[in-house]
């Protein structure tokens, strides 16, 4: 199954977008269903019709669901949920258990979820996700990575720790506030099942992120950030789509200073990224409704199945040639100011801007020294020497 | 001293906006500060200055900034933070991670409004003005304090109690270090004190919502929604600003034609959905809106003579009534889907859930014997009627069409 993440700065049309290639893919023959993990979802608003947590027809091919933390979170928690009412029972009840479940970063945990369920049904060659605006998605996209962390070093400790006290706490009335072992399972479930996701999203030939902009200077500038830290988490942007553009018959009247502005920062887009840039022109009306959203379909794509992989690169390389290796990662838009590099036993700590991730390295590279760290626009290279 | 939140969709126009209402009451003798909340910052490019954490004068009575959320979190909970970050260390997991994990969620959330609060005690300015994070997130800003205050203060007296009867157990068997007092203090001035401080802020009257929309649906429906949550959480909204209106000289262009037909039936939808509060436009400029100058034009263009710290309208409030036929609780909830509704009483609270949303309103202690007879929508209102004594806690929904 294709997956294809939709993201880029609010506002400039990532929902229309995302369910024109929706549409655009059922035309090539796809079986497509449309994810929106935007808290505010705007689905509905852009399809002129109600959208809800359950997957949706909006034509044959074509479904489309809505990711509500709530109602996912009263399916898929139940366990751990069950444990807090029990452990608040006395001072509190069930809402209170609700609220804590409901605290803000899990809407990103569920949304990653229901990527997997979209695999699991085997009903779609095609998932298209409408994803919130560019902050959201890059912490959604760091969760599996921290919770990776959590597990390995936290979680088994956590568990042991429970095993070994709570025959000594049975007599106290604080035995109970110790998790139980179907706790700690279906939080080892929820992990697995995260962790599937991450790899769905790291493997270039079935993930692809597509950025979505307009012609504006600030938004331009932003999105180059992004396509930097999606490089660095691993996730392989293949096309980067122009909405709005104006079009040239506005000519020589009001908007002759807005054209003018435009030009430069298509320019400037062309500029900066590696990968395939598609353009589609600002209509005369709102585009709304399935009819619309198809013709704009082929406007963007023209012949092209919207789902194909428009480019191959991977964000992250490992190059070997004459007796090194080094490897590149692609981050446009970002300063040498504003990288660290640091390796530590298996990993290697980056820092871009206010991004952070840590590689897990491959085995052939755990212990060699970092012989040098350069950045060539766009390209960050990181040497290692022999060991 | 007022304080105004812009907020709405993504790409509408906020930043200006905001910048531009500042620039004007600042030139008309308000002393001013903006605060950019919106982690993706673009203040700065609206003034053409570059901007920081630290307040900068920007020009006689004008003072700006942009929120850094992490430098907040560790000058007011260091502690606690050191100690996650110790406590993850310890587990063998490399400081860089461990700093990262630390930084709880909801964080950029939480740092803007001690932020606010910390300017609006120093009492240095008359107005200060937020530009928020797209509507999402500014949901999560105004229903922060009360879901802490709800949720995590049980976690937290948990986590002592834990740490009571296990401290003297564990140290021999689990050697996770324990919280000391000093994190518990300063974990219990974040949920008692500072939280309490924030929520309060949040509904006073000199603290208003202002929703920036541009003439599109999908925008006024956005908008809408999000009205319908700032009412269940209380916050007074005062004025809509429909943004880049194109004026008479931009409709001339062919292309534009039917844009010039859809903005006008944009503009009624607004008219009669969001009043009483006050509805405000500005033109979509000619050229770029940057640096003072451009943003006091606009200002101008947008508020006229009026003052633009003013209140400029009014959003009716929940009401506790109390009379001959019973007691009842107004909440003006517009255009909900009364299908979506659950209330219910909880001790002495009442919740209240549309959508996916939920909260809790405190019952007055007057309604604290009563049970709630029956539960109606009508007209934009949820109306929830009282009965003395006993009986269930739940009630069905009736809708009125």
């Amino acid at each position: 199954m294709r997956v294809l993440l939709y993201t880029g700065k609010g506002g400039v049309g990532k929902t229309t977008l995302a369910l024109a290639t929706a549409l655009g893919a059922a035309r090539h023959g796809h079986r497509v269903c449309v994810l929106s993990t935007d808290p505010a979802h705007s689905l509905a608003d852009a399809l002129g019709r109600p959208v809800g947590p359950h997957p949706r027809a909006i034509t044959k091919d074509v479904y489309a669901r809505e990711i509500h933390a709530q109602v996912e979170l009263d399916g898929a928690w139940r366990s751990i949920q069950a444990w807090l009412r029990e452990l608040l029972r006395e001072e509190a009840d069930a809402l209170v258990a609700e609220e804590l479940l409901a605290f803000p970063g899990i809407e990103e945990l569920v949304s990653l979820r229901a990527v997997r369920e979209v695999e699991e049904t085997g009903d779609f060659d095609v998932c298209v996700v409408d994803c919130a605006p560019t902050g959201s998605t890059m912490r959604m996209l760091r969760f599996p990575d921290a919770l990776r962390i959590f597990m390995e070093h936290f979680f088994e400790f956590e568990r042991k720790g429970a095993r070994l006290l709570r025959p000594f706490l049975r007599s106290f009335e604080a035995g109970r506030l110790l998790p139980r072992e179907e706790f700690f399972d279906a939080f080892e479930r929820l992990y697995q099942e995260i962790d599937e996701v991450r790899q769905i999203l790291l493997d270039g030939e079935r993930t692809s992120a597509r950025l979505v902009v307009n012609p504006t200077r600030v938004i331009v500038d932003e999105t180059r950030r992004s396509f930097a830290y999606l490089s660095l988490h691993g996730i392989a942007t293949d096309a980067v789509l122009v909405n709005r553009v104006l079009p040239d018959s506005v000519g020589q009247g009001y908007f002759s200073r807005w054209l003018e502005i435009e030009r430069e920062e298509l320019e400037a887009i062309d500029r900066s990224f590696p990968v395939p840039i598609r353009r589609v022109s600002l209509r005369s009306a709102e585009v709304i409704g399935t009819t619309a959203l198809e013709a704009l379909a082929v406007d963007l794509f023209g012949d092209e199945d919207p789902a194909a992989r428009f480019a191959k690169g991977r964000p992250i390389r490992i190059r070997r040639g004459g007796g090194r290796t080094r490897m590149e990662i692609d981050l446009p838009g970002i300063t040498k100011e504003e990288i660290e590099v640091l390796a530590r036993g298996p990993d290697l700590h980056l820092r871009v801007r206010d991004g952070r991730r840590s590689i897990s390295l491959p085995e052939s590279l755990i212990g060699r020294p970092i012989e040098g760290v350069r950045f060539r626009e766009p390209i960050l290279e990181i040497l290692f020497g022999d060991d | 001293m007022r304080l105004l939140l812009y907020t709405g969709k993504g790409g509408v126009g906020k930043t200006t906006t905001a910048a531009a209402t500042a620039a004007l009451a600042a030139e008309r003798g308000l002393r001013t500060l903006v605060v950019s909340a919106d982690s993706a910052h673009s203040l700065g490019d609206v003034f053409g200055r570059s901007l920081g954490p630290e307040r900068r004068r920007l020009a006689q009575g004008l003072d700006a900034l942009e929120i850094d959320a992490r430098q907040v979190i560790e000058s007011q909970w260091g502690r606690v933070r050191d100690y996650l970050v110790d406590l993850l260390r310890y587990q063998g997991i490399d400081e860089v991670v461990a700093d990262e994990l630390a930084l709880l969620p909801g964080a950029d959330e939480l740092a803007t409004l001690v932020c606010v609060e910390q300017w609006a005690e120093r009492g240095e300015h008359d107005l200060i003005i937020v530009d928020c994070a797209p509507t999402g997130s500014t949901l999560r800003l105004v229903t922060l304090p009360e879901m802490a205050h709800g949720g995590l203060q049980w976690l937290l007296r948990l986590q002592r109690a834990a740490a009571h009867v296990i401290e003297p157990l564990a140290r021999g068997l689990v050697s996770t270090p324990l919280p000391s007092a000093e994190v518990f203090a300063e974990a219990d001035r974040l949920f008692y004190d500072t939280l309490d401080r924030l929520r309060r802020r949040l509904l006073s009257p000199e603290t208003s919502v202002r929703i920036v929309v541009t003439p599109e649906s999908m925008v006024i429906d956005e908008a809408r929604r999000a009205l319908t949550d700032l009412c269940l959480f209380q916050l007074a909204s005062d004025a809509v600003i429909m943004n880049r209106m194109l004026p008479e000289e931009a409709l001339r262009e062919p292309f534009f034609r039917d844009r010039g037909r859809l903005q006008a039936e944009a503009w009624q939808e607004i008219e009669s959905i969001f009043a009483p509060l006050a509805r405000l436009r500005a033109p979509l400029q000619a050229d770029e809106v940057r640096g003072i100058p451009a943003l006091v034009r606009h200002g101008m263009d947008l508020f006229g003579d009026r003052d633009p710290a003013l209140h400029l309208g009014e959003a009716p409030r929940l009401r506790f009534e109390r009379d001959a036929l019973g007691s009842r609780i107004r909440l003006p909830l517009p255009e909900i889907d009364a299908a979506s509704l659950e209330v219910t009483r909880v001790e002495d609270e009442l919740m209240i859930g549309v959508g996916g949303r939920r909260r809790k309103i405190a019952l007055p202690v007057a309604f604290a014997r009563l049970e709630i007879d029956h539960v109606r929508y009508r007209g934009g209102q949820l109306v929830v009627s009282f009965v003395g004594g006993g009986g269930g806690a739940a009630a069905s929904i009736e809708s009125v069409a």
